[in-house]
């Protein structure tokens, strides 16, 4: 008997959850961010890992509909995996459910705060939490869990109330400690195996500041 | 003075084993380039791989400053290796062909004929290591052009080109310190030994040590910090993110110290022995 209540609570809960669809306020985002087809900002990148000392960079951003988005530097740049796709394609490239968790005010908006969990195994991802200002349709901040690069969380921060894309972003990710051959240390580097092996992985930041944006939008 | 110091220039200038010695440094850089240009950017993937898998790489770092940095390392070993072979050659060789007793029988004075030999290897050091930057300077960024350095000391150090260039020039200069110091003990070496094989492998030895020791905890903060092994790696100090110029101005002074020790213990030996 309770093993029938269990299977029937299953189709329940499977069938609640294919019927889920797309959250209408992402949906409404996602044609906000598709109406996008050209933009090209200036960006300059602060890294914060305890491991790399780099100082600031500056480069050109450049993203075109379709295209994968393009940098340009004079100075070497390291560029963060995650964090610079601010279309969220990669979120939306196969299909997808949502679930909505939570809603709040924040500075007088409305902050939605639902589970992006992809349908199709090919996604990169294996779950996002999205925290949607509906008013103003944009993402303030984002935690993307992914099998082979961690877990990424992007807080956004925007110039104006209208602005569709941030002026500055807060990349927060999981990095593995370095690795390096006993042959390319410096000969006063110390090494404490101890502590390198209690280390593990880490954690790092890196912290972007876009200006000068140029958007051109469809139809325009 | 000034003659002897001429003299001393010439007879190194006409000794072949000079020529060869700069032959073998440029030897050394080529071998350093061409490995570079085959392995190099497999050995910045390597270096590179865990930071490869957060973030995309836009610019290239096998450039020329990296290039001049893998130069730069050979202020370990062989760059001293070659110096000290041939500036106690200078006195060994004298000792080996009796021309010491020739020099002896002239009215010369013993303590200013030795320290015109110190004075000619200090010259001698010099050009050796302005030579080495120049060629790396021409040959890496000539080959490999301009760009950022990524170094690994206590962390990945990146550094943009013209402050990569900036901080070369000075390790080159701290570098150059090292090298007097360890020319400067292998003339006083040869003074003490005479005999050219046995001052070879003693100065091999005695870089050996000093490279070994330079690793060691000596036990002392005092000899950790001050004694003359723990001062050789000066140079790499420019490659820390924050440059301690504080600590590289005490160890310059320190090793110019421990340099004139070295020469007055050896014209003092000298001075007081009999020429046999």
């Amino acid at each position: 008997m309770m093993r029938a209540y269990f299977i029937c609570w299953l189709v329940s809960c499977s069938l609640a959850l294919s019927a889920q669809g797309v959250d209408e306020d992402l949906l409404r985002m996602k044609k906000r961010l598709d109406s996008v087809v050209y933009f090209q900002a200036n960006l300059q990148l602060e890294t914060d890992i305890s491991f790399v000392h780099m100082p600031v960079k500056r480069a050109i951003m450049k993203f075109e509909k379709g295209k994968p988005v393009q940098f340009s530097s004079s100075d070497f740049v390291l560029l963060p995996k995650r964090g610079l796709d601010f279309s969220l394609r990669s979120l939306f490239e196969y299909p997808v459910v949502t679930l909505v968790r939570n809603s709040s005010l924040k500075n007088g908006y409305t902050i939605k705060e639902l589970n992006v969990i992809p349908s199709d195994k090919r996604a990169d991802f294996t779950i996002a939490t999205l925290w949607l200002n509906t008013s103003l349709r944009r993402v303030e901040s984002a935690e993307i869990s992914t099998s082979k690069d961690g877990t990424y969380v992007l807080q956004m921060h925007y110039l104006q109330a209208q602005d569709i894309f941030p002026d500055r972003v807060e990349v927060n990710f999981e990095i593995e400690r370095i690795r390096i051959p006993l042959n390319f240390m410096g000969k006063g580097t110390q090494i404490d195996k101890e502590k390198l092996k209690a280390e593990g992985s880490k954690t790092g930041k890196i912290f972007m500041m876009l200006s000068n944006y140029q958007i051109r939008y469809t139809g325009r | 003075m000034k003659r002897l110091i001429y003299a001393e220039i010439f007879k190194l200038a006409k000794q072949s084993k000079t020529y060869y010695a700069l032959a073998s440094i440029l030897i050394i850089e080529v071998i350093i380039l061409l490995s570079a240009y085959f392995e190099g950017t497999n050995i910045i993937n390597l270096l590179l791989e865990n930071l490869r898998k957060s973030f995309y790489f836009q610019g290239s770092l096998l450039n020329g400053n990296l290039l001049q940095y893998l130069v730069l390392n050979t202020l370990w070993f062989h760059l001293p290796l070659i110096i000290m072979i041939v500036v106690s050659g200078t006195l060994t060789t004298e000792y080996k062909d009796k021309t010491v007793q020739a020099v002896m029988l002239q009215p010369v004075k013993k303590w200013q004929w030795i320290l015109s030999k110190y004075i000619v290897a200090i010259l001698f050091t010099l050009l050796v290591v302005v030579a080495l930057y120049a060629t790396s300077y021409w040959l890496c960024k000539g080959l490999f052009g301009e760009g950022d350095l990524v170094v690994y000391l206590d962390g990945l150090n990146f550094f943009p080109a013209k402050e990569a260039a900036y901080r070369i020039r000075w390790a080159f200069i701290a570098g150059s310190l090292s090298m007097l110091f360890f020319a400067v003990s292998s003339l006083t070496l040869a003074v003490w030994l005479k005999d050219v094989t046995k001052t070879w492998i003693v100065c091999s030895l005695f870089l050996i040590v000093c490279n070994l020791l330079l690793k060691i905890d000596l036990g002392s903060a005092w000899l950790n910090q001050y004694s003359f092994v723990k001062l050789n790696d000066t140079w790499q100090y420019f490659f820390q993110f924050t440059i301690p110029y504080r600590t590289i101005l005490i160890n310059w002074w320190i090793l110019v110290g421990y340099i004139i020790f070295m020469a007055a213990a050896g014209i003092y030996v000298f001075h007081k022995r009999d020429i046999g």
